[in-house]
C-alpha cells in the first residue's frame, strides 16, 4: 500500500519525524518497505514523500489512507478528522431511473447504486491528479479520478458506468454464462464461466464484479449521467475470477481482504460529491441498496488478567481502553473487577474474539515492553533414536567416500520410469509440475542420484558416489489412500557390486544389526541381469542392491560401471543395537587354516559358509573369503576352486594342533557330503 | 676348505668391514669400503662367496646361513654409513624425498549444508528441552489447514499455491482443484499430529521437507526445509518466547543478540509476530512466531482457558545459506560435487 504524507496529513496532525513514523509503523504492524522522496520519484510534489507499507491480509482497513491515518491516530494519541460527505438535494426519485436486481448474493452480498445525471467530463481538479500521481495511479478524467482516489482515501472500490450504455436502465447482478465473453477496459476480451459474478445490463455483461468494468459501458467524453456502484463482492468468488482470468486489479486486491460492509455507503457519497464538486451535474435522490441492514458484531468480553495470562504483562485498564476505543472499538462495558466487553467497528472484521482484542491491545502498546527474561522450567529431551541412527549412518557413508546429496521429491515421469524396485503400484503425481515437468512423487531415491551422477558427469567430469536420507513415497492399495512414506537411505557408487555391498554390511556392522546381510537376486529391469538382489536382514526385507545395466547407463550417458542401493531406515532401526555391548575375547592362541575347495559352480559361498560353519561351531571365529580360481582343464567345466580362511580359537584353552585338525578333517568330510566339494591337496 | 676355516674367514671379514664402515668420515673412504667390501665385481664378500663351493657339500647348508647372516650384517652397516654420511651433506636426509608434496587424501564424503544446519538448530533447541518430531510430508486438507485455524476461502487454500495431489476425477493434468491430498506446504501439520496424539506439556520441534509452488531463482525453490517450535502447558506467555527466542539467537550467532517482534498475521497464531534479529547491526527477519490461537487448541482438544502456547517457524536454507555464504538456494538440490565438497 503506497500512502502519499500529504495526503495522510488531511486526516492526522503529521508534526513527527517521519523516519521515526515509519518505524512505529512497522512496529505496530505496518512494515515499512521503502519511501520514496521527490528526488526519487518526480511524479511527487515538492513537500511530499510515497511511503510503502506493507499490509497484512487481514488488514483490509489499511488499504486506503484513512485506515493508515487511524494507526497514527492511535499511535499518537491524535485526533483522526474524517470528512463528512454532503449531497445536495434533487427531486428525481432514483427508482424512476434504475432497477438493481441481485440475484447473486453468494457472490455480491450488498449491492448499492446512485446515479448522477448532467456531469459533464474533463480534468480532474489539480490536488485531486497530483493525489493520485503521488500514490502512482494514472489519472484519466473526472469521474474515474474521482473513484480511484476515494477507494485510495477508504479502500472502498468503486464503479462508474455510462447510464446511457445500460440496456433497460436494469442492473443485474448475476452468474455469467457459460463461455459468455466481455471485453474489459483494458480492451481486451475476457471468457467467463458461471462460477464468476458480472454487473450486467439488460443484455451483456457490463463488468465483471469486482473485478474490472467492462468497455462497452465505460465513461467516455460525451458520457452525461453516470450509475455509481458501490458494492461488497466476496473475497472467495473475487479471488478465484480474478486468478482464472489471470486479471489481478486494485479493486480485485482490497475485495480479496474484505471491505468495510458498513462504509459502502460513504465511500459512494464520497465519490458523489467530489464529482458533482468537479464535474458538474445532479444527484438522484436516494440510493438503490439490496442490502441495507448491515448486523451490527457482538461484544467481545476482556479480561486484564486474560492479557497477563497470553503477553505475560500486565496492562492497565486504562490504556487498554484508550487503545481500543482509540482504534474505533466501542467500550460497550467499561473494566470492573477486571472485565470490560467491546464492540468492534465494522470495518474490523478481524476482530471477533478476546484473542484478537489482546493482540490489539499488545501491538499498540508495544512489543518492546515484553521482557526476555522470562525463562521456561528445564525439561529433559532426548536424542530420537532416528537421529542417533541416521548420524551413524552419515559417518560410514561419509567415511566411505559418498557426499550427501538432496534432491527433489518429486521428480520426471521419465525418471519415475527408469527403476522403481520398491513397488509396481503408479506413483503418486501432483495436478502442478513442481519443476521442469516433473509431477510425480518419487517411489525410490535411486533415479534421482543417478541423475545427479549423470549430472557431476556432464558438468564436470565427476565421478560422484552420492548418498540421500529421504522419504520415499509407496502409493497406498487404491489411488485414494494416503501413500506409506517411507524414510530410506539411497547410494550411487562407481564400482563392482562387492564395492557397494561392503558398505552395506560395514553399515550394518556399526549399527550392530542382530543378522548379517543377505541377499536374494530379483528380476527387475534396468539391472545386469541377475545383478539387482533384495536385501534382507534376517526374515526382514531391506533393501535393493544393483549393478545398473549399461543399457540404462547409456541413457544417462555415464561412464563405467555404477552400482545403486537402498535400505529402508526402519528396516535398518528395527534390527539394530545403536548401543554396543562388549563380547569378552578369548585370551588363548587361535590358530588359522587356509582351506582350498574344488566344488560345482552353482554352490554358493553362502551354501559353504552355513556347511562350514556348522561344522566347527563356536571355535570358528571367524571365515575369510578370500579367492576362487578356475582352470576347466584340470578341475573340469563348470567348477571352481574356492580358498578360506578359517580362524579357531577355543574360550576355556588353548586350541592344540590336534583339535584343530580334528575339526579341519570334520569341515572336509562335511563338504564333501553335503556340497560334493573336494579338498585340494 | 674346511667349514671351520670358511666361517672364521667370514667373522674376520664382518668384524673388518662394519669397523670400517662405521669409521669412514667422509664419503670418500665410504666409497673405498663399499667397493672393497660389497663391489659387484671385486667385492670381499663376492669372494668370501665363491669359497663357498669349496666346503664340503654337507656343510654347505650351513655356511650359507652363515653367510648369508654376515651378507645382511655388512649390508645393513652400509646402509647406515650411507644414510649417515650420503647423499644430501651435513643431515643425511634423502634428496628425492620433498615433503612439500602433497599428502595423499583418504577419500571422504560431505555432510549436506542443510543437514548440518538441522543438527546444529535442533541441538540448540534439544538444550532447552524441545525434541524433535517429523510427519508425513502428504497430508490431508484437515492437517494442513482447517486445525490450522485456515478456513474454506482462505487464500492460502488456493491451487496454485499449493501441491495438490492428482485424483481419478482431477486426472494427472493441470486441473488446480483443491484436493482430498496435498504436499504440506508447512511443518505445522507436525504440531497438529502431536497434539491429536498427547496431552500438555509439549515441547517440540518439527522438522522437515515442505513444498510450495514457486519458480526456482536464487532464493526460491518448489521444496524447502522447515524448523517449528512448539510449547503449551499450563502457564507459557510471550515473555516466554521472546526469552526462548533470544536465548536460541545468542547460541547460534554467538554473542549477546537483540531481537524484536513486529506485528505480522499467521492464522494459527494470535498475537502473531515476525522475529528481527540485530545482526552486524542490521535487523534481519528470522522467522515468524505467535501465541497459539485457540481455535487450534479447540482443533485438537485442547482447552484454550487451560492451556496456552507458543509457536514459531523459521526456513532451514535462509539461515543455511546466510551462515555458509550460499549466494543461490537451488545449489543446495543439485547434488553438485563442486558444490557439496565444500561443507
Amino acid at each position: 500500500m503506497l500512502v502519499s504524507w500529504k495526503w495522510l496529513s488531511q486526516y492526522v496532525d503529521l508534526n513527527m519525524d517521519r523516519e521515526e513514523l515509519e518505524t512505529r509503523l512497522a512496529l505496530s504492524g505496518l512494515n515499512h518497505e521503502g519511501t520514496e522522496t521527490p528526488a526519487d520519484n518526480p511524479a511527487l510534489a515538492a513537500d511530499d514523500f510515497c511511503i510503502d507499507l506493507e499490509v497484512t491480509s487481514n488488514r483490509g482497513d489499511c488499504l486506503g489512507h484513512l485506515g493508515v491515518a487511524r494507526e497514527i491516530a492511535v499511535l499518537y494519541d491524535r485526533e483522526l478528522k474524517v470528512p463528512t460527505p454532503k449531497l445536495p438535494a434533487s427531486s428525481v426519485p432514483i427508482d424512476s431511473l434504475l432497477r438493481v436486481d441481485n440475484q447473486f448474493t453468494e457472490a455480491c452480498p450488498r449491492y448499492t447504486a446512485r446515479v448522477i445525471q448532467g456531469v459533464k467530463i474533463g480534468p480532474s481538479p489539480d490536488w485531486m491528479q497530483a493525489a493520485l500521481r503521488s500514490v502512482g495511479i494514472g489519472v484519466v478524467n473526472n469521474v474515474v479520478d474521482a473513484t480511484n482516489y476515494v477507494m485510495m482515501e477508504c479502500g472502498q472500490p468503486l464503479h462508474a458506468f455510462d447510464y446511457a450504455s445500460i440496456a433497460d436502465q436494469k442492473i443485474v447482478i448475476r452468474p455469467a454464462a457459460d463461455k459468455e465473453s466481455i471485453t474489459a477496459i483494458d480492451h481486451r476480451q475476457y471468457e467467463l464461466d458461471p462460477s464468476m459474478c458480472v454487473i450486467a445490463d439488460g443484455q451483456h455483461a457490463s463488468a465483471v464484479a469486482g473485478v474490472m468494468g467492462g468497455a462497452d459501458s465505460e465513461v467516455t467524453e460525451t458520457t452525461t449521467d453516470l450509475v455509481i456502484e458501490a458494492a461488497i463482492f466476496t473475497p472467495l468468488s473475487v479471488r478465484r475470477t480474478a486468478r482464472k482470468l489471470k486479471l489481478h486489479s486494485p479493486s480485485s486486491f482490497r475485495f480479496e481482504r474484505r471491505v468495510d460492509p458498513v462504509g459502502v455507503d460513504w465511500a459512494s457519497r464520497r465519490v458523489c460529491q467530489l464529482i458533482v464538486e468537479s464535474a458538474g451535474g445532479t444527484v438522484a435522490d436516494g440510493v438503490i441498496d439490496t442490502a441495507a441492514d448491515i448486523p451490527g458484531s457482538d461484544p467481545i468480553v476482556l479480561r486484564l488478567s486474560e492479557i497477563e495470562r497470553i503477553l505475560g504483562i500486565t496492562i492497565d485498564a486504562e490504556q487498554v481502553q484508550r487503545i481500543l476505543t482509540a482504534l474505533g472499538c466501542q467500550c460497550e462495558r467499561p473494566f470492573s473487577n477486571g472485565e470490560a466487553s467491546f464492540v468492534a467497528p465494522s470495518w474490523r472484521h478481524d476482530l471477533t474474539r478476546q484473542a484478537d482484542l489482546i493482540e490489539e491491545v499488545a501491538r499498540i502498546h508495544g512489543y518492546d515492553k515484553i521482557p526476555e527474561d522470562s525463562p521456561i522450567p528445564v525439561a529433559p529431551s532426548s536424542k530420537r533414536t532416528f537421529d542417533s541412527a541416521t548420524e551413524k549412518i552419515r559417518r560410514v557413508l561419509t567415511a566411505a567416500g559418498l557426499s550427501e546429496a538432496m534432491t527433489p521429491s518429486v521428480v520426471t515421469k521419465k525418471l519415475d520410469e527408469s527403476l522403481s524396485p520398491w513397488t509396481d503400484r503408479p506413483a503418486l503425481a501432483t495436478q502442478t509440475a513442481m519443476l521442469k515437468g516433473a509431477k510425480r512423487l518419487r517411489r525410490t531415491l535411486m533415479p534421482s542420484l543417478l541423475q545427479a551422477r549423470a549430472n557431476n558427469w556432464a558438468s564436470a567430469s565427476i565421478e560422484a558416489n552420492l548418498f540421500e536420507i529421504a522419504h520415499i513415497y509407496v502409493p497406498g492399495k487404491t489411488p485414494e489412500d494416503l501413500p506409506e512414506e517411507l524414510y530410506t537411505v539411497g547410494m550411487v557408487v562407481g564400482g563392482d557390486f562387492f564395492t557397494a555391498k561392503g558398505i552395506l554390511e560395514s553399515l550394518c556392522e556399526m549399527l550392530g544389526t542382530k543378522h548379517p546381510i543377505s541377499v536374494t537376486p530379483v528380476p527387475s529391469s534396468g539391472f545386469v541381469p541377475g545383478q539387482l538382489v533384495r536385501v534382507s536382514l534376517g526374515q526382514s526385507q531391506l533393501g535393493y542392491l544393483g549393478v545398473v545395466d549399461p543399457k540404462t547407463l547409456k541413457q544417462w550417458k555415464l561412464p563405467g560401471k555404477v552400482v545403486v542401493a537402498e535400505l529402508s531406515l526402519p528396516g535398518l532401526l528395527a534390527d539394530s543395537q545403536l548401543v554396543p555391548q562388549q563380547v569378552v575375547v578369548s585370551m588363548f592362541p587361535s590358530v588359522e587354516r587356509d582351506l582350498n575347495f574344488v566344488m560345482a559352480e552353482s554352490v554358493r559361498w553362502n551354501d559353504l559358509e552355513t556347511v562350514v560353519r556348522a561344522a566347527v561351531g563356536d571355535p570358528l571365529k571367524s571365515m575369510a573369503y578370500r579367492e576362487t580360481y578356475r582352470d576347466a582343464a584340470k578341475d573340469g567345466k563348470d567348477r571352481k576352486r574356492v580358498l578360506f580362511s578359517m580362524q579357531l580359537q577355543r574360550d576355556d584353552g588353548t586350541m592344540s594342533g590336534e583339535d584343530a585338525d580334528a575339526l579341519v578333517s570334520r569341515v572336509i568330510s562335511d563338504c564333501k557330503q553335503k556340497l560334493d566339494a573336494e579338498l585340494l591337496g | 676348505m674346511s667349514l671351520q676355516n670358511f666361517l672364521s674367514a667370514l667373522d674376520c671379514l664382518q668384524t673388518e668391514a662394519i669397523e670400517t664402515l662405521t669409521a669412514a668420515s667422509d664419503a670418500d673412504a665410504f666409497e673405498a669400503a663399499r667397493v672393497k667390501y660389497v663391489g659387484q665385481k671385486k667385492g670381499a664378500l663376492k669372494d668370501i662367496q665363491k669359497q663357498m663351493g669349496k666346503v664340503a657339500a654337507e656343510d654347505r647348508k650351513n655356511a650359507g646361513m652363515r653367510l648369508n647372516e654376515a651378507k645382511q650384517a655388512i649390508e645393513a652397516a652400509v646402509a647406515e654409513a650411507q644414510q649417515r654420511l650420503g647423499g644430501g651433506g651435513e643431515s643425511g636426509a634423502d634428496p628425492t624425498f620433498d615433503p612439500t608434496l602433497p599428502g595423499v587424501r583418504p577419500s571422504v564424503g560431505h555432510i549436506h549444508p542443510i543437514t548440518q544446519t538441522i543438527t546444529h538448530l535442533t541441538e540448540i533447541m534439544g538444550r532447552m528441552g524441545f525434541e524433535a518430531a517429523e510427519g508425513p510430508e502428504v497430508e490431508d486438507p484437515w492437517h494442513n489447514f482447517v486445525a490450522l485455524n485456515i478456513p474454506e476461502d482462505h487464500p492460502a487454500r488456493d491451487p496454485l499455491d499449493n501441491f495438490y495431489l492428482a485424483t481419478a476425477e482431477s486426472g494427472s493434468e493441470n486441473r488446480n482443484v483443491e484436493g482430498s491430498r496435498l504436499l504440506r506446504s508447512q511443518t505445522s501439520t507436525v504440531q497438529i499430529r502431536v497434539m491429536e496424539n498427547r496431552q500438555p506439556p509439549i515441547r517440540i520441534i518439527s522438522l522437515g521437507r515442505v513444498y510450495r509452488p514457486d519458480d526456482p531463482d536464487a532464493t526460491h525453490f518448489p521444496m524447502f526445509h522447515q524448523m517449528e517450535g512448539l510449547l503449551v502447558d499450563t502457564h507459557v506467555t510471550m515473555a516466554n518466547l521472546k526469552t526462548v527466542l533470544r536465548v536460541f539467537a545468542t547460541n547460534y550467532l554467538g554473542g549477546d543478540v537483540e531481537i524484536r517482534f513486529r506485528p505480522s498475521f499467521f492464522p494459527f497464531t494470535e498475537p502473531s509476530v515476525e522475529v528481527d534479529f540485530l545482526w552486524d547491526g542490521q535487523w534481519i527477519e528470522f522467522g515468524g512466531a505467535g501465541m497459539v490461537d485457540p481455535n487450534v487448541f479447540r482443533a485438537v482438544g485442547y482447552d484454550p482457558d487451560q492451556v496456552s502456547g507458543f509457536a514459531f517457524g523459521l526456513g532451514v536454507e535462509r539461515l543455511c545459506m546466510r551462515r555458509h555464504g550460499i549466494k543461490d538456494i537451488r545449489d543446495l538440490y543439485s547434488g553438485d560435487m563442486r558444490f557439496l565438497s565444500q561443507f
